[in-house]
This record gives C-alpha cells, structure tokens and sequence, in this order.
C-alpha cells in the first residue's frame, strides 16, 4: 500500500546491524556476479585463449572484430527471432489466457493453473530429449501423424528457421506455465467491480481487455515481458547445448550460447568478453524500462 | 456476470488442449522407459508399455554409477538450497525492517543482477573455480549458484506483509533480532520460505549450464548431465534408456511440486507483483 505512510518507527539506534546482516549475500554476490562482471569488461579488452599466461592488450579491437564479423549479425538476427517467438508463446498467449481464465471462464482455474505449471518444474535436458524424440523427422510420433496426411516432417534440426522455432517451442514449454500463472495472479488482482460493471453495460470482452485489464496489469505485463527476454535467452541455451550445438552453421545459436562458443569452444576469450558486454548493454536498456516503468510505478496494482 | 456457454466450452477445450500438449511428453516418456526398444520403435505412437520391462533402468544402472550420481544431485542441490534460503532471510529482514544509508542503492543493485545473463559472469567464474581447485568438484558447481537474487526479492514480498507493531513490540521487551527472526518472522513467512526453499531445490537440480563447464569426470556427474549422454540429434539409438533416465531425473521435482503445488504457486504468483 502507498497510500498512509504512518510513522514508521524502525530500530533506529542499530541501523548499523543491517549491514551485518547483509554481509553473507554481499560477498556472495562480489565474488560470484560484481567482480566476475568487472572482470569480464576488462577480458574484453585483451586478446587471450585462457591459457596463455599473459593477455596482450588490444584496446577495442575485439568489439571491431566481433562487429565486423557477419557470424555475430547471424546470432544477434537468431537472437531477435527466438525473443520474437518466446514473446507471442509465452506472453502474448498468456496473457490472454490468463484474462480469459479469470474474467471469462473462472471455473477449474486450480485445476488449469496446476496442470499448466507442471512442466516448470523439469530439467530442459529432459524437455530436449522428449522432444528430439517426439520430433524426430523420420521415426517419432508427429512425424508418423503428419505422414497420415501426406505431410513430411521437415529435417528441423538442420534447417535455418525451422531450428530456432523447434528450439523455441521446447523452451516454452518450460517457460509458459511460469509466467502464466504470474500474469494470472495479476489479473487477478484487478477490483472486480470496474469488469463486472462494465460487462454489464455490454462492453465487449476485447475492449476489456485492452481497456481496462491491460493498462491495470501493466507492471506484471513489463516484468514478464524483461524476464522472458533476459531469462528466456538463457533457458534456449540448453536445448542448444544439447541438440544443435549452435548448428547448422550457427543457425540455432544466440547471444549467450555464441559468446559460450567463442570462449569454451573456440578459446576466443576477448570475443566472448565483447559479445557478452555487447548483449548485457542491449539488456541494460531493458532493465532501465524496467525500473522507469514498474519500480516507479505507471499503475501499482496493490 | 454468468458467461454464455458458447463462449465458454470453445475456452475450455483450448485449456485442455494446451494441458496435454504440456503433459503429454511426460506421460510418453514414463511408458517409454518401460518399453523394449524393439517395441517402442516399431510402435511409435502407442506409448503404453504392453509388455513392460525394467531393462531400460537396468541399462542405466548398470553402465553407470547412478547411487553416485543422484548423491551428487542431491548434495548440491541441498546445500545451494539450505545456503541461500539462510543467506537470502537475513537480507531480506535487513531491507524490510531497518533504514541505513545506501538502502535503496543496495536492493537495486542486487535485484538487478537477476537480469545480468550468465555469459557476462562464465569465464571470471570458471577462471576462479580453477584456480581454487574446485573444477570438477561439488564445491565447485554449488559457490556460484549462491548468487540468485530471487530469494531476496521473493522473501521481501512475503515480509512486507508483517505489521512492523508486531516487530516494535518486540523490541521494546528487549527481545534481540535473532529472536524476533526465529520466533515471530519466521513462523510468519513459513510459506514463503517452504516454497522458495523448494523452488531453489528444483532450480538445482536442473542446473545444467554451469555443471556442464565445470565437471569432467562421469562420476562427478548430477542428473542432467548423465542424461544428457544419451542424446543424439536423431533421437539417439538408446532412447528407451534416455527415456528411463529422464523418469529418473523428473521424478523428485514432479513429486515435490505435486506435494507443495499451493504453497509454490501462490509464492510465485506474487513475484511478479510489486
């Protein structure tokens, strides 16, 4: 609530023991996220394979080389092609689900929310290798039904496009329940009375939606909407690692996975350094819309 | 408002639909693992195990050192689990019931980190479990998934429903914060740290990325990773077997979570909600 700001009395004489407290994730969080963080800024500056024991210093030719390379357009294209899908799997259908399940429906939504969950809680190891099977162009179960209706299975594993979308999918599958039953909760959380009133004065149900439970579920909307870029990108990485390795021809690979390429593949530590800081500044600009629009607040729902 | 039924049934049947899309795999997978391999090639679409078998497991079981693995799993994601509820508590107390300097700053700067992709951190992280000796050790795959600022935030959210009266008052009975923490926030917030608790479980178990880079030799092993040797881009020769050992993998986090489905789906609704 931001409303009444009552007196708030807090500890004042031991402020001094929060930081006590703070102490174990702090040095957690400087050693395992600041300073490898810092450390990578500086790699990004020196041509280095790991093990040589020196690193020669090469001022900002990493970042010219990994610009001028055309595999780097390839990846980031890649890259704007898996968020392109992860956003319309896992939070556009969501979203209209979950208003649809709570506005509409509102039965079973127990039943609905725990079945769709379910697949978040499995390793995507497991989820790759369900799939590889169930996928599996010449002998799995889709392409048996497909052959049914004349219908070949494309060989998706090597084929531009059709790679990322399989991968895609495989991703959503773990992602989706997450984030739907964030997006419920939100919607969720919308006064009654505004939706009932206005499904009584026969406001049709997409004016709603777009009206009234979007812009009142807004903050929930950019928070799903950062954590299924940032987090999403990472998830991909494991049915990459696991099925394509990047492949064909760097066609499945994105960001995260290539900058893993270029520094435990191909020893290219100053590479990886520049792709890395290259994508964390792309998601610095997500982060600061983020914290203008949901910290700050355009509509605080509770 | 009564919904009209014609609307209505299509909804349902789209809900039903996306639940088996989503649960299927999982049913497949565990009548696979029961199959012959002869059986399930040749009958691809019926994955009812009509003449059952535990050969698949036994292939598992005795190619590998599967009570070694699973240890593995478990100690890992025990010890990550139990570190960073504790770690996560007390920081989360400091940021809900004291002011100090640099409050604000601090909780960003940790929140943020959430959004910092793993590759930015990899090769510092690597470089430095090596030079400590921990490549290719336990140790060595749990000291950087401490880093997780969720339990922070997901703990924070829960605290912040706790009347500070209750806290004041306490003070005033010259009652002492590992008190106050132990007797009257933690019973409080139990369902919070029950479900975050269980979530980082899973979350560990899972982890693949990072064990992948830093363990070497098979019987270091966690779960995914032994699982992840029966994979080949066409599905594998041995894919009853990778059947049996993705049952073998799922099978702890499916039970925890149908176990404590209320409790994790409630903490996790509320995470995104500010």
């Amino acid at each position: 609530m931001q409303a009444a700001k009552p007196a708030k009395i807090k500890f004042t004489a031991d402020h001094w023991k929060a930081y006590g407290l703070l102490i174990p994730s702090l040095i957690i969080f400087i050693l395992f996220m600041f300073w490898p963080f810092m450390y990578t800024i500086y790699l990004s500056f020196f041509d280095w394979n790991m093990v040589k024991p020196t690193k020669e210093f090469v001022g900002l030719q990493n970042y010219k080389e990994v610009l001028t390379d055309p595999t780097t357009y390839k990846v980031f294209g890649n890259t704007l092609l898996y968020i392109g899908l992860l956003l319309i799997i896992n939070l556009i259908i969501p979203y209209i689900l979950a208003f649809v399940l709570d506005i509409v429906l509102k039965r079973f939504n127990h039943l609905y929310k725990g079945a769709i969950f379910l697949p978040s809680v499995i390793s995507l190891v497991v989820g790759s290798i369900l799939f590889t099977w169930l996928l599996n162009p010449v002998s799995g179960p889709a392409a048996i039904i497909l052959g049914w209706f004349g219908i070949d299975m494309p060989i998706w594993s090597k084929l531009d496009g059709w790679v990322i979308v399989v991968l895609s999918l495989i991703t959503s599958w773990k992602v989706f329940g997450y984030n739907f039953i964030v997006l419920y909760a939100s919607v969720n959380g919308i006064s009654r009375e505004v939706i009932e009133a206005a499904r009584l004065d026969g406001v049709p149900l997409w004016k709603i939606f777009f009206h009234l439970v979007l812009p009142m579920s807004s903050a929930t909307g950019i928070y799903v909407f950062i954590i299924t870029i940032v987090q999403g990108l990472q998830y991909v990485f494991t049915p990459i690692k696991v099925i394509t390795q990047g492949g064909p021809n760097y066609a499945s690979s994105n960001a995260i996975y290539h900058a893993y390429h270029e520094a435990f593949v191909l020893y290219r530590t100053g590479h990886s350094a520049a792709l890395s800081i290259l994508t964390m500044a792309i998601f610095i600009l997500l982060l600061i819309l983020e914290f203008k629009f949901v910290e700050r607040g355009i509509h605080y729902e509770n | 408002m009564k919904t009209n039924r014609s609307v209505s049934i299509p909804w349902h049947m789209i809900f039903i639909g996306i639940i088996i899309i989503l649960t299927f795999p999982i049913i497949f997978a565990v009548g696979i693992s029961f199959k012959p391999l002869e059986d399930a090639y040749n009958n691809a679409l019926n994955f009812i195990p009509t003449q059952p078998t535990l050969e698949n497991y036994e292939t598992f079981f005795n190619s590998l050192n599967v009570v070694k693995i699973v240890s593995n799993t478990f100690i890992i994601a025990t010890t990550v689990t139990l570190f960073k509820v504790f770690t996560s508590f007390l920081a989360a107390y400091a940021f809900v019931f004291f002011d100090f300097k640099g409050k604000n700053m601090l909780y960003f700067l940790l929140i943020s980190t959430i959004f910092i992709p793993f590759s930015v951190t990899m090769i510092p992280n690597y470089l430095m479990i090596s030079d400590l000796g921990l490549a290719d050790s336990v140790w060595g795959v749990i000291l950087p998934q401490l880093a997780d600022a969720v339990g922070i935030l997901l703990l924070r959210q829960s605290m912040k429903t706790i009347p500070i009266s209750l806290i004041e008052v306490a003070r005033l009975d010259n009652l002492g914060h590992p008190r106050i923490m132990k007797n009257i926030v933690l019973p409080l917030v139990k369902p919070a740290v029950t479900s975050t608790g269980i979530w980082f479980f899973i979350l560990s178990w899972n982890e693949y990325v990072w064990p992948v880079l830093i363990l070497k030799t098979v019987d270091h092993y966690t779960l995914p990773l032994a699982l992840q040797m029966y994979i080949s881009s066409e599905g594998g020769t041995n894919f009853t077997v990778a059947m049996a050992v993705a049952v073998i993998t799922m099978i702890i986090p499916l039970t925890l979570y149908l176990l404590f489905q209320k409790y994790i789906i409630g903490t996790f609704a509320s995470s995104g909600i500010k």
